[in-house]
């Protein structure tokens, strides 16, 4: 969290997701090269390159693939949020697969001494205009230059110093890295003359995270008409033993704001469901060592009064809330960050 | 052939605002004694060469303050 800055804040589970990701990326390429180089063996050092070039493209192609997919994923359904837990390393070993995909582009001109052949296709001005033909590597080069962007600026340094709102921003180019990819895999493919698998596996790609992201949209949008207001504005949540304990339910304020009425024992309290750190939804998180812990990255809050524990400064604003005829309410107006705002209840 | 001399300017300056800007800019742009480790400090340096004007005019801001 934000007390300081270290250069990873490895903890169990992130080392974990880390491992995991290293293992399934190794493995996939050295499944791909592995079966490729049995079903037709390289003659030569540009016949491996090739090879390279084909398994490290695609690999990144899936990353990005799935990394696009995760948010939505964990909108819809909450067993897939260990996934978004780590996402930024996810986004970072996405970046080194794509630039040794890259690199090998490189090296297969240059072990045959064809830079020249290289540096001609890339500035071939008049090809720019043409749809086959396009110099699709320059298309590469440009999601490549993107993805250093937001590998580079991937350290919550850069979150602190541009300002959450405008690292985000940043980072939605990464949308804009998919469809540069997209266009670099379809125009490769047409050109190569592969098989009509590329194509087809590229649409279903392409199809599969717009889907996802449309279906998560229109169910949000549905959970966004609020929840129902009762007497004097406060919003019925429900007899406290329903709400899981250690856990949250959420409620939507009239505005569109989501609060997160969480329980731990008999203790209620409400929070902002925006997590300080990346606006995460702090309402699917736990409560782990007595803190509220977003899912997203980990950062902790108390139920009490949507402080970080110290030495940290992140605080949230709370909600009033209250028990009525055994049900708990919560009051949609928020209280100034870091006013305490639990209460006890019997369950 | 302009525009990749341009661009190894553009990269040139901005590793070298980089090295300066990791090592001495950033206590400047944080809030007094955030602590910031050396290898977060190595981390950060290709963004800062990346958004090196940024940087520059944030870690001149936060001198003249
Ligand atoms: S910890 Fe990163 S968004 Fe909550």
């Amino acid at each position: 969290m934000s007390a300081g800055f270290r250069a990873v804040q490895w903890n169990c589970r992130k080392v974990v997701y880390d491992l995991i990701l290293v293992a399934g990326v190794t493995l996939y390429i050295g499944a791909f090269m592995g079966v490729s180089a049995w079903q037709r063996p390289p003659a030569n050092w540009p016949d491996w390159t090739n090879l390279r070039i084909d398994a490290f493209g695609s690999c990144a192609f899936i990353m990005l693939t799935i990394i696009l997919s995760i948010g939505p994923l964990a909108r819809l359904d909450p067993r897939f949020l260990p996934l978004l837990y780590n996402r930024r390393h996810f986004g970072v070993l996405t970046f080194f697969v794509a630039a040794v995909h890259g690199w090998s582009v490189f090296e297969w001109f240059a072990v045959q001494d064809a830079l020249p052949g290289l540096a001609n296709e890339l500035s071939n001005t008049a090809a720019y205009g043409k749809f086959i033909g396009f110099p699709y590597k320059t298309l590469g080069i440009a999601a490549l230059v993107v993805l250093l962007l937001l590998a580079a600026t991937s350290h919550d340094f850069w979150l602190a110093f541009l300002t959450p709102p405008a690292w985000k921003a940043l980072h939605m180019l990464l949308y804009l890295a998919y469809g540069i990819v997209v266009m670099h895999v379809a125009l490769g493919a047409m050109q190569g003359n592969r098989s009509p698998l590329v194509p087809v596996l590229l649409g279903g790609a392409f199809v599969w995270v717009a889907g996802l992201h449309l279906v998560a949209g229109r169910r949000e949008r549905r959970g966004d008409r609020g929840s129902k207001v009762g007497e004097g504005g406060w919003i019925a949540v429900g007899p406290p033993e329903t709400i899981p304990d250690k856990a949250a339910r959420i409620v939507t304020a009239p505005g569109g704001e989501r609060i997160a009425v969480f329980r731990d024992g008999a203790r209620v309290g409400a929070l902002t469901n925006l997590c300080a750190h990346q606006n995460g939804p702090l309402g699917e998180g736990r409560i782990i060592d007595g803190c509220v812990t977003c899912p997203w990255h980990g950062f902790q809050y108390r139920l009490e009064d949507g402080r970080a524990p110290p030495p940290f400064t992140e605080v949230l604003a709370t909600y009033p809330v209250r028990l009525r005829g055994g049900i708990v309410e919560v009051d949609p107006r928020p209280l100034p960050p870091g006013t305490p705002a639990a209460i006890d209840v019997v369950l | 052939m302009i525009i990749l001399n341009v661009l190894a300017l553009y990269g040139l300056v901005g590793a070298g605002t980089a090295f300066a800007f990791v090592i001495f800019g950033i206590s400047r742009v944080l809030p007094a004694g955030t602590p910031v480790s050396i290898g977060a400090r190595i981390l950060l340096w290709p963004g800062a060469a990346l958004l090196w004007p940024y940087v520059l005019l944030r870690w001149v801001k936060a001198g003249v303050r």
